[in-house]
């Protein structure tokens, strides 16, 4: 048979994810963004390997040099290529983007889901804890956290061993205060999916709560995670670029943050390189995953389909 | 009809009140009172249809007799066991034997499972099924309710209303149950596929002895469908008789109005459409008296022929009308009809 476009007698069947892949995959523009945000991350997991000690790279003989062949983007103040500092940035932005994630979506959608789906004394408890948390500026909370972990080892000589210090206390912090977003979501979504027919066919047949969580409500949630995401992602890396900005980001590796720091009074005598790669490098990551972000939720979302 | 036999289902004075959430102040609590002291029976093979206007707690009645919503008071007798006390693991075995059919099939299947594993669940829970078997099982049950077995690795948003709702009644089958509660189940589909739905549920009815409690909004639907036909207004059966009883010669106001709504296919038929004025009144706040005086043109009629002082006016729908003063005092029963013991309504004017 010819493959020609869809007709429902096609026999073989495509899963909702399979089905959300292709879509994207069909996109043009998603998978640019998606190939922006792929080769951001090849360069966040190459440069430390690549350029290796960073701290022995001084040169004066070329300091603040403008863009040339030898140096693409400039130099800086101790005569260090920018465009080297711009890949090694792009390690912590994306270290930062991920794992602030790994801790804010776990900690939202469990929240959520147990608040929207119990009800009463726990909702109670989830909603007063994120109000709470969210009354406080972010911004704020943030710095506050930081100050907090400063010389802060969780878990020492174990496997474990966390220094809150440096970059591990940037993406614990931003992870403990960006759940809120997450879990508002999950949470309304969770007391629509538990008043819906399919919920009560399940308990009609005999499903416990647990069985009727894992089966039913989170399954129906993870287009919510994936879509906060991407969006948390975009907030964690501009969250670091401010963190770093104020001297509370990480120690010993260059950061967009730090580099628009270190460039805001370079500007004023002419030497506008080292800013506007450090923006740029920022802008062009963030607007890659708000797109990505954006048609990924428009893939995802059932209520799109079939349009 | 066999009365030596206990019925499978029987229901006695069920309620189900919601409470309204009150003001910060502490207003008196108050509640919905979606279902209102409720009676019925069903024999084994038999169906009941229950109609009523939305608002009227048919749904509620129905989600309550299967324990999804806790009933405040009342009692529902399932073969001999009552339903409201058993234990969580005994709720769970019995929920083998007694399903659910949804009306909207958009909402009833799980998006994100495909139509083998929804159509599984109930075998999941409640057999011992491997797998394999499984799998095999629920491609009988799919050929069984008109779809091919083929259908089983797609998902819900791939099929039509129709192939939806045949989907929800191949999971209601799966356990084998005895009874199925019908909750409007072909009143968000198109009238060509309600014709087919409702004659695979009589096959399957006559092919398994299955017993129905069979929710509607439309008394045309059930009449070609139920035993014995309960009407519904306000949480409360205001009519209850066998079908052809009941629409041949229907007792109640209410029942009346909507027996005269049925569309007839003929243009040339005279019209004489009983109409009822304003809405169906708030459940927290019924009317005194026969919740049903506010709308009702027979108390019109014979307030008309009676003496002032057995009277009393009221406004209904923005109109001033005249009404016998009984109706918005006495809260009426169900009584039978002096020729038809069968036969129940609970019209106090009718009653005598």
């Amino acid at each position: 048979m010819k493959k020609s476009h869809e007709t429902n007698a096609t026999p073989v069947s495509r899963g909702l994810w399979a089905d959300a892949a292709l879509r994207l995959l069909r996109d043009k523009a998603a998978m640019a963004c998606f190939a922006v945000i792929i080769i951001y991350a090849a360069i966040a997991i190459g440069s430390p390997m690549v350029f290796g000690d960073w701290s022995a790279a001084h040169d004066y003989n070329h300091r603040n040099e403008s863009p040339s062949w030898q140096y693409p983007l400039g130099t800086d103040a101790l005569g260090r290529s920018v465009l080297v500092k711009v890949f090694l940035g792009a390690h912590v932005s994306m270290t930062v983007g991920f794992m602030s994630n790994v801790i804010a979506l776990p900690l939202g959608i469990l929240l959520g889901a147990l608040g929207g789906f119990f009800g009463r004394r726990i909702d109670d408890f989830v909603v007063w804890l994120y109000t709470t948390l969210a009354s406080i500026p972010g911004i704020i909370l943030l710095i506050a956290l930081k100050f907090a972990f400063a010389d802060k080892v969780l878990f020492p000589g174990s496997f474990f061993e966390l220094d809150l210090s440096g970059m591990a206390g940037v993406y614990v912090a931003l992870g403990l205060t960006s759940w809120v977003g997450t879990c508002r979501l999950v949470r309304a979504e969770t007391m629509k999916l538990k008043e819906l027919d399919f919920v009560l066919a399940a308990r009609a047949t005999g499903r416990g709560n647990l069985a009727i969580m894992f089966h039913h409500i989170v399954p129906n949630l993870m287009h919510i995670a994936i879509i906060n995401f991407s969006l948390g992602f975009v907030g964690a890396i501009g969250a670091e670029v401010i963190l770093s900005f104020l001297n509370l980001g990480v120690q010993n590796l260059p950061s967009w943050g730090k580099m628009i720091n270190e460039a805001r009074m370079d500007l004023i005598v002419g030497r506008w390189w080292e800013l506007t790669a450090a923006a740029g490098a920022t802008f062009i990551i963030v607007l890659a995953w708000n797109i990505f972000g954006d048609r990924l939720r428009d893939a995802l979302d059932p209520k799109l389909r079939n349009v | 009809m066999s009365e030596t036999q206990s019925p499978l289902l029987t229901v006695a004075g069920l309620k189900t009140y919601f409470p309204v959430r009150g003001t910060p102040l502490g207003a008196a609590p108050r509640f919905v009172r979606a279902v209102d002291g409720v009676d019925f029976a069903i024999g084994k093979g038999k169906t009941l249809g229950l109609v009523g206007e939305s608002g009227s707690g048919k749904t509620t009645a129905g989600r309550t007799v299967l324990r999804l919503i806790a009933a405040t008071a009342g009692t529902v007798t399932f073969d001999n066991q009552d339903v409201f006390s058993l234990d969580n693991k005994a709720m769970r075995s019995l929920r083998r034997r007694m399903q659910i059919i949804f009306q909207d099939p958009m909402s009833s299947l799980n998006p994100r499972m495909s139509v083998a594993n929804i159509v599984a669940e109930p075998l999941v829970v409640h057999s011992g099924l491997s797998r394999r078997q499984r799998k095999l099982r629920v491609g009988e049950l799919l050929e069984r309710v008109g779809l091919s077995a083929q259908y089983m690795s797609r998902y819900p948003h791939e099929f039509s209303g129709g192939q939806k709702q045949r989907i929800g009644i191949a999971r209601a089958l799966a356990s084998k149950p005895d009874f199925i509660v019908c909750d409007e189940p072909v009143s968000a589909l198109d009238v060509s596929i309600q014709a087919q739905i409702l004659n695979l549920l009589s096959d399957l009815q006559a092919d398994m002895g299955l017993s129905y409690l069979f929710i509607a909004h439309n008394l045309a639907v059930v009449e070609h469908f139920s035993d014995e036909v309960a009407v519904m207004y306000l949480g409360r059966i205001v009519e209850k008789a066998a079908r052809d009883s009941l629409y041949a010669l229907p007792t109640h106001p209410y029942t009346q109005a909507l027996l005269s709504a049925i569309p007839v296919p003929d243009p040339a038929a005279a019209s004489s459409r009983v109409r009822l004025p304003g809405e169906t009144p708030s459940p927290v706040n019924p009317p005194p008296g026969c919740p049903f005086h506010p709308r009702c043109a027979y108390t019109r009629s014979v307030a008309a022929t009676l003496d002032k002082k057995e009277t009393v006016s009221i406004v209904a729908g923005g109109e001033p009308a005249r009404i016998v003063a009984r109706c918005t005092r006495e809260i009426p029963r169900l009584a039978p009809l002096p020729d038809d013991p069968s036969h129940y309504h609970a019209c106090l004017l009718k009653q005598g």
